[in-house]
């Protein structure tokens, strides 16, 4: 129960309407997607309800979030922010966090043509930036959670691959500057902002803050609040006199797919020859989006409705797609248009591969093309059950996500043949390059039934057999590792990086004010320890 | 199925690939006026199921927050994009649960639900006087088996909708009878805010009346009428006779060459498709059948059930009807179709919520203002009467016409009225 002087100073902050005690409210921010995996991993009975927040807040200022924050320190409470907040990283860990819901901050502060970066409050949305953006012939990078999400939740704060990433890449690499309420309470602008108002450089001259606050996964809302930040801008592939459009009814939209786009799902008879044509199509930038799945993911993909996907599954796809990899060529030009789609050929050619939509197999429709780069492909997956998580994860090499999708195979059959997880024959896995294939992320997305403890706790064991593999033949950093219990256990294995994640955390919070559950607690105070 | 929502927030939003705009991408006037996620369709779905395990029990702030929604389905034909959940289906059954239980509807709306089965309408008007807004040039013919149910509201507060109607359906030499002051509430603003049973009363009275008078056909001029008979008394009540809105019937009519609009009306103007014209009238097909399990945990229909998506409303008759008016010019706002946005009156908000209700038709009239339109169109007397409140508010340079009103004026070659 909330101390009465606690609420009338939050409601000061506030305002009357912007703030909430109520059960009824608190409890729907308890419920979150995943929560069921995490208390399974706790050994705790499955549930979506986790922890009511003491309060729920919403600011619509910097200002507004700082005084909460320092109202925190003053009376020993925590805090946890979110955005959009889908995952159990946005709720918080005990009944005495405030909840601080970001929605009310939602203004897209600056769209910088020139320069080509956009400056985003909290509650943007990826569909919202995106639909402003193409205004201006320019698009960003918005992450796989969907185009209802944050795209600053994103950048400062956690994962950054998306549909799109084989041409805008990373969300922590775009990241050009935050205005940061840390968790004393002070606001920091990193980056060029601080000196000159711009924001075309996320770092200083120096040590990189932007590095302390995110690397690659992000803080999880662990480290304070980003209440602004500005993030790189792309060109958007299309004429200047083209504008968005779509006509039809659900399910089936039309889109008016710009000039000079193609999409291929280039196939190929193995690993091998995958990798190298997917190396290849990245390393030579003709893609704005270069993407690999499962032949189920590739049903989900480029249908409608369950029913499509399960018709198209039944009709021999499996059979018909081994190894592929979806490439959209989005061009501004004739020239551009035919020189990318020959070089296309070209390589598909030369490592073996044939072209699915040329083949019939499948044939992605124009609302599909518009649902790649406006980032929807990836809710696909929920159409199957209505819900799945991945495993696996993180910023790895091209070569070493192929090594993880074959050393995930016998541990995923495992699961499946005890019915705990939706049954891929094991091949379930997304990727994407970014940095012209330098780089490349893969996950293994993975269907559960979040209304059965079985599968719920089944999914859960699979995720930590996942993660010890990915430990112990060093495929790559796994998707959440989060928290004290993940970071002991992984960490006297891996240079000891708790320790320096620590004193990050400690630094900036010494109180322990920012609810770190998904990040990592701070050092213990000598007082504490007694 | 409650238990299903993955907190995605996509019911709060238009489905992405129809936002076109960061100011109109908004589908649930309930979230974006109150910001807490408990006000959102998947907020609401979370609350029923913390209410099922006991974890919560009804306060007033949770009735606050339940009937803060105007049960306009925008966030289910949203959710439905990718998932297999219901969630206005949901907020629709938590009220009933709400009334059942006795804490529910709140007292404005026991008040009007009173005054329903007093006086038959719910705004307390004397029985005697409903067929005063008949004019004494429209002619009936009692005979007929076509029945204007002319409703409450333009019976009572938009008199201009039921006149129009009626000389159009005159002029096109359509008959039609009416029940006078023997017209019953739809039962609309019963069942929206969960008193089932009572409106279920109201249906079985309704539809025992049409019985008694032959009438084998219901032409409505009203949105919320016509979503209830053609959609709700099925699921609830026996029914046999057809049900058709103005709207579909003036189509028909044009296209058969029985109505001619001659005067040309030098408008642009946009149109409001009204949630229960549009998303919320598709009908439920009854569906029998099981679950099968066709791959491990994924479960098809057999054989397949239908999917309500809000798809087969009705978009295109108000569409082709403005079309046949000479001088109209149709400039689309941004959210239409099974994505418009709400007017912010119905399922007991403009009595419960006065405020609220205009602050959303406020939100809908800047999108109307943004087109460039005149003149904003719509085929609900409740709607009408929201926006016109709203556009005297706001002092907006907008028109509100019926689309029977503008119908009419072109067939009848006076001079519009302004």
């Amino acid at each position: 129960m909330i101390d009465k002087s606690v609420y009338e100073e939050l409601k000061a902050i506030v305002g009357e309407d912007n703030i909430s005690i109520e059960p009824a409210v608190l409890e729907t921010y308890a419920f979150q997607w995943c929560n069921e995996v995490d208390s399974a991993l706790r050994g705790e009975q499955p549930t979506r309800f986790g922890h009511r927040p003491l309060a729920v807040v919403l600011p619509n200022t910097t200002e507004e979030v700082q005084g909460i924050v320092r109202l925190c320190n003053r009376h020993g409470l925590k805090f946890k922010a979110f955005s959009t907040g889908m995952g159990p990283w946005a709720s918080v860990s005990s009944e005495d966090v405030i909840q601080i819901d970001l929605r009310r901050m939602n203004r897209i502060i600056e769209i910088d043509r020139r320069n080509m970066y956009a400056v985003i409050e909290p509650y943007v949305t990826n569909a919202q930036l995106q639909a402003e953006l193409l205004k201006y012939g320019l698009m960003h990078n918005a992450q796989g959670a969907g185009p209802q999400t944050s795209p600053l939740a994103s950048h400062t704060s956690f994962f950054g691959p998306g549909f799109t990433s084989a041409y805008t890449g990373y969300s922590g690499r775009n990241l050009l500057g935050v205005e940061w309420v840390m968790p004393s309470g002070e606001v920091l602008r990193l980056g060029s902002f601080d000196h000159c108002g711009k924001w075309f450089s996320g770092d200083g001259p120096g040590l990189s803050l932007r590095g302390l606050i995110r690397g690659c996964a992000g803080a999880c809302g662990g480290l304070g609040v980003f209440t602004k930040c500005a993030i790189r801008l792309f060109a958007w592939p299309a004429p200047k006199d083209w504008h968005w459009q779509m006509r039809g009814t659900i399910p089936d939209y039309e889109w008016n797919t710009p000039p000079f786009w193609k999409m291929y799902i280039l196939n190929f008879p193995d690993w091998e020859h995958y990798e190298a044509a997917f190396y290849e199509i990245n390393d030579r930038g003709i893609s704005i989006m270069a993407t690999a799945s499962s032949p189920e993911g590739l049903a989900a993909m480029f249908t409608n409705t369950r029913m499509e996907a399960i018709e198209v599954i039944f009709a021999g796809l499996l059979m018909r797609a081994q190894r592929y990899f979806v490439v959209l060529v989005a061009a501004h030009t004739e020239r551009e248009f035919q020189f990318r789609t020959r070089l296309v050929r070209a390589i598909m050619e030369r490592n073996g591969g044939e072209d699915l939509i040329e083949q019939g197999v499948i044939t992605p429709r124009s609302m599909h093309y518009a649902e790649s780069v406006r980032n929807m492909l990836g809710a696909h997956a929920f159409r199957f059950s209505n819900c799945f998580q991945s495993t696996h994860g993180g910023m790895d090499t091209i070569a070493l996500t192929v090594r993880i999708a074959q050393e995930n195979r016998p541990i995923k059959e495992k699961y499946i043949q005890r019915r705990l997880i939706g049954d891929d024959r094991g091949e379930g896995l997304w990727t994407t390059a970014y940095e012209d294939g330098h780089m490349a992320h893969l996950e293994t997305p993975t269907i559960y039934d979040p209304t059965s403890a079985e599968s719920c706790i089944g999914y859960s064991q699979y995720q930590s057999e996942c993660n010890e593999l990915d430990l112990k033949k060093a495929l790559c950093i796994p998707f959440f590792i989060m928290g004290d219990r993940a970071h002991e256990y992984y960490s006297p294995r891996t240079m000891n990086y708790q320790r320096w994640l620590r004193a990050i955390k400690t630094a900036f919070d010494p109180n322990g004010v920012s609810d770190g559950s998904h990040y990592i607690s701070p050092e213990k105070s000598k007082k504490e320890d007694g | 199925m409650m238990d299903s929502c993955v907190r995605c927030s996509n019911c709060k939003f238009l489905p992405a690939l129809q936002i076109k705009s960061q100011r109109f991408s908004h589908i649930c006037p309930s979230i974006e006026r109150y910001n807490f996620h408990a006000y959102s369709g998947g907020g609401r779905m979370i609350m029923a199921s913390a209410l099922l395990k006991g974890r919560i029990q009804f306060t007033p702030e949770m009735l606050d927050v339940l009937y803060r929604c105007t049960n306009c389905g925008g966030c289910e034909v949203a959710c439905k994009w990718v998932y297999d959940l219901e969630p206005n289906e949901v907020i629709h059954q938590l009220r009933v649960h709400a009334v059942e239980s006795g804490v529910g509807p709140l007292p404005r709306h026991r008040k009007y639900i009173e005054l329903v089965e007093r006086t038959h309408n719910p705004y307390g008007e004397p029985p005697d006087e409903r067929p005063a807004w008949l004019p004494s040039d429209v002619r009936v013919n009692d005979a007929s088996e076509t029945l204007y149910f002319v409703g409450c509201t333009a019976a009572y507060r938009r008199e201009e909708i039921a006149q129009a109607t009626a000389r159009v359906l005159n002029a096109a030499g359509e008959e039609f009878r009416l029940l006078g002051s023997e017209e019953f509430c739809c039962g609309s603003p019963v069942y929206r805010v969960g008193d089932r049973k009572r409106a279920i009363e109201i249906m079985q009275h309704n539809v025992e009346l049409f019985k008694e008078q032959g009438i084998r056909r219901v032409v409505t001029s009203c949105a919320g009428c016509y979503n209830m008979l053609k959609v709700e008394y099925p699921r609830n009540v026996e029914t046999d006779f057809e049900v058709v809105h103005i709207s579909q019937l003036m189509e028909d009519l044009l296209k058969t060459g029985r109505l001619r609009p001659v005067r040309e009306l030098p408008l642009r103007v946009t149109y409001h498709d009204p949630c229960h014209l549009g998303r919320m009238a598709e009908p439920y097909e009854r569906w029998e059948g099981q679950r099968v399990e066709v791959l491990t945990l994924v479960y098809l229909y057999d054989p397949p059930r239908p999917e309500r998506r809000g798809a087969k409303g009705v978009y295109d008759a108000p569409r082709n009807v403005l079309a046949q008016i000479p001088g109209v010019q149709l400039i689309e706002m941004e959210r239409i179709r099974e994505y418009a946005y709400c007017c912010g009156a119905g399922a007991g908000v403009k009595s419960a919520y006065p405020d609220f209700a205009l602050w959303t038709a406020g939100n809908r009239l800047e999108e109307a203002e943004a087109t460039g339109a005149d003149v904003l169109v719509s085929c609900c007397p409740f709607c009408s009467t929201n926006f016109k409140d709203s556009i005297r508010e706001r002092e907006s340079r907008m028109k509100f016409y019926d689309l029977t009103e503008l119908v009419w004026e072109s067939i009848r070659g006076d001079d519009i009225q302004e």
